[in-house]
């Protein structure tokens, strides 16, 4: 029997999993919609991770999980390391490359770069608690001009003189943008201009004052947009790389992480018939009134958080 | 006489002495209680939407207090000195209590320190003590008892600060205004999360004020602004001694905006998160990025994360 590591990525949007074996060789994959249940998905994903897997070769010795549902899926998985995904795709990033000078993500609400010396991480900056710049702010831009977010790329490659728009703030973005398209701009300049001005807007935020050096990859929902990636080409001067199998880096990395973890805990694929159930308690003993979330699996509490003291805390027996 | 006041604002800087002030005349202190989510809602309620959250939480505290005391105590600062001045909002704040809370018969006391038009900190509390009815040499004795206080505390801060430096654990500057880093609703979940992440957290107010004050002077020599001067000097002077700092911030924070400008541009080789916090409910999006970013510190330093 080989052994195998299992990593699932739960953003918000899209759930993903990868099973390594202990050269990272990728033995099972699957990219799924978290449609707002994640432990539905985690559940879907499972089957189908463990239809791919060769059950006579291989068994899932150790499970990680990243994401924003990583800690209730973590638990219900047994995981044995739960990670946020930043540090999860850079640690996938750098197995995958590991020559990778600058690393640029732009997701859904966050953004960041990672400058990496000698495999190791030497800067980093992010952007501040404000989604400006980033996909989301893409995809309300989208439905204003009436647009899919997904043809994006392929309509401002099209375009000859984007049209210039302020990234800096999406209220002043989006007046700029109504601006430009009453006085007579195209839709594909205006569309080239928005990716080139999330580009502007991402290399004077968190690229601000870095020097940024190829080999550059860039990931995050974004980096499936072209013109943006084009963008980004055309600002530094640099090829931009963007791996096909971009969107699985943060799975790819926490399952790396969970093999490094050096702990075992035996994946139970009967997760995907188990029932988990999660219940909201507000606490009420003080003014904060905390949410606390308690997972139970088949009836039995195994896990809760969200209180912001002791007092709040609830025993698992 | 029982005196109120708001665990907001400067009280993180001038607690000891406004406390022991008070104490030496014979006066009951009530401070707030820490911040929890109902004075937040008040301060939200009473302050104007533009407001930045620390000055929203500091009527919030003002609120608390309202029925609990004779005088609730809100002071001016103006300046301390040259390039030693003090945020407007907080320079308004008697203004803004007192017409905030006018109808609601708030009652008042405040002192005015403004040492470029003559009124030093010393004049002022004797004037404050005068006030209340004490006599001025009482109010005078009552103040550098104050003062003693306050050097104690510092020594104690300056303690810390070597301790912590001392010690081989993963150290992150908090810089950022201690209203901020201790508030419980605003700094401590931050605090927090870098403590569940193995780090030490090291608040820029552990570093003496007059030397982070020169050391910010090198940096830039047009901050007017006193603290904001001392922070920028404090991440200056222990850059090189820390594996990361955190920039942290209330939404809106003018001062800070510009502050936190001048450290990511010139400060190099040294990670910085910058972190403006307004009040968001959920901590998830804040932990999600101090853990990423002790991480990194982490990858930095051994070249593998914790696990």
């Amino acid at each position: 029997m080989e052994k195998a590591y299992l990593g699932v990525d739960i953003g918000s949007i899209s759930t993903k999993g990868v099973v390594l074996d202990a050269d990272n060789n990728i033995l099972a994959s699957d990219y799924l919609w978290t449609e707002g249940d994640p432990i539905g998905a985690t559940k879907r994903l499972a089957k189908s991770l463990e239809k791919q897997l060769d059950s006579s070769k291989y068994q899932i010795v150790a499970a990680g999980t990243t994401g924003s549902a990583r800690k209730l899926v973590g638990t219900m998985l047994g995981a044995v390391v739960v990670k946020n995904e930043i540090t999860a795709h850079a640690v996938g990033t750098t197995t995958l490359y590991p020559d990778v000078r600058t690393i640029f993500e732009i997701g859904g609400q966050d953004s960041k770069i990672i400058l990496i010396e000698n495999g190791v991480v030497v800067d980093y900056a992010m952007n501040t608690l404000c989604a400006a710049g980033t996909g989301s702010f893409l995809s309300s831009q989208a439905r204003r001009l009436g647009v899919e977010v997904e043809q994006f790329g392929e309509i401002a490659l099209q375009s000859k003189n984007p049209a210039a728009i302020a990234a800096r703030c999406t209220v002043f973005a989006e007046s700029d943008l109504v601006h430009k398209a009453q006085i007579g701009y195209s839709k594909t300049d205006i569309i080239a201009g928005l990716c080139r001005a999330v580009v502007v807007n991402y290399l004077n935020n968190v690229g601000k004052g870095k020097k940024i050096v190829g080999p550059i990859v860039f990931q995050g929902g974004v980096s499936k947009n072209a013109g943006v990636r084009a963008a980004f080409e055309k600002e530094t001067g640099l090829p931009v790389i963007v791996d096909p199998n971009g969107h699985l880096m943060g799975a790819f990395g926490v399952a790396i992480l969970a093999r490094r973890s050096g702990h075992e805990a035996p994946f139970n694929p009967d997760v995907a018939d188990m029932e988990f159930v999660t219940r909201a308690s507000n606490c009420g003993q003080c003014a904060n009134n905390c949410e606390r979330i308690l997972v139970y699996r088949d009836g039995k509490l195994i896990d809760a958080w969200g209180n912001r003291c002791e007092r709040g805390a609830i025993r698992v027996k | 006489m029982r005196i109120g006041i708001p665990r907001a604002l400067y009280y993180y800087r001038y607690g000891v002495l406004w406390k022991t002030f008070f104490s030496a005349l014979g006066c009951e202190v009530v401070v707030s209680p820490k911040t929890d989510r109902a004075i937040l809602q008040q301060g939200t309620h009473y302050a104007i939407d533009e407001s930045c959250l620390s000055a929203k939480i500091y009527l919030g505290h003002v609120a608390w207090l309202m029925d609990k005391c004779d005088y609730i105590f809100v002071p001016r600062i103006a300046d301390m000195g040259r390039d030693k001045e003090f945020c407007l909002r907080f320079r308004a704040m008697p203004d803004v209590v007192y017409s905030t809370f006018r109808e609601e018969g708030v009652r008042l006391v405040t002192c005015d320190i403004a040492l470029r038009e003559g009124k030093s900190e010393a004049k002022a509390f004797t004037e404050l003590g005068k006030k209340l009815g004490f006599k001025k040499q009482q109010c005078f004795n009552a103040y550098l008892l104050a003062k003693q206080a306050e050097q104690k505390q510092e020594a104690e801060n300056a303690r810390k600060l070597d301790n912590a430096l001392a010690r081989s654990d993963l150290k992150v500057l908090i810089c950022g205004h201690a209203y901020n880093i201790y508030d419980r609703y605003v700094g401590q979940p931050v605090l927090d999360a870098i403590h569940t992440n193995h780090a030490l957290a090291i608040p820029a107010d552990w570093v003496d004020r007059d030397a982070a004050w020169q050391a910010g002077c090198d940096l830039t020599d047009t901050m007017p602004w006193m603290v904001n001067r001392e922070l920028a000097g404090a991440a200056v002077l222990l850059h090189d001694k820390v594996d990361g700092i955190v920039l942290l911030s209330s939404f809106s924070c003018g001062p800070d905006s510009m502050t936190d400008e001048i450290l990511t541009r010139r400060l190099k080789n040294i990670p910085i998160l910058t972190m403006t916090l307004d009040g968001q409910d959920a901590t998830a999006g804040m932990e999600t990025r101090i853990e990423s970013f002790i991480d990194i510190l982490h990858l930095r330093k051994d070249g593998t994360v914790c696990l």
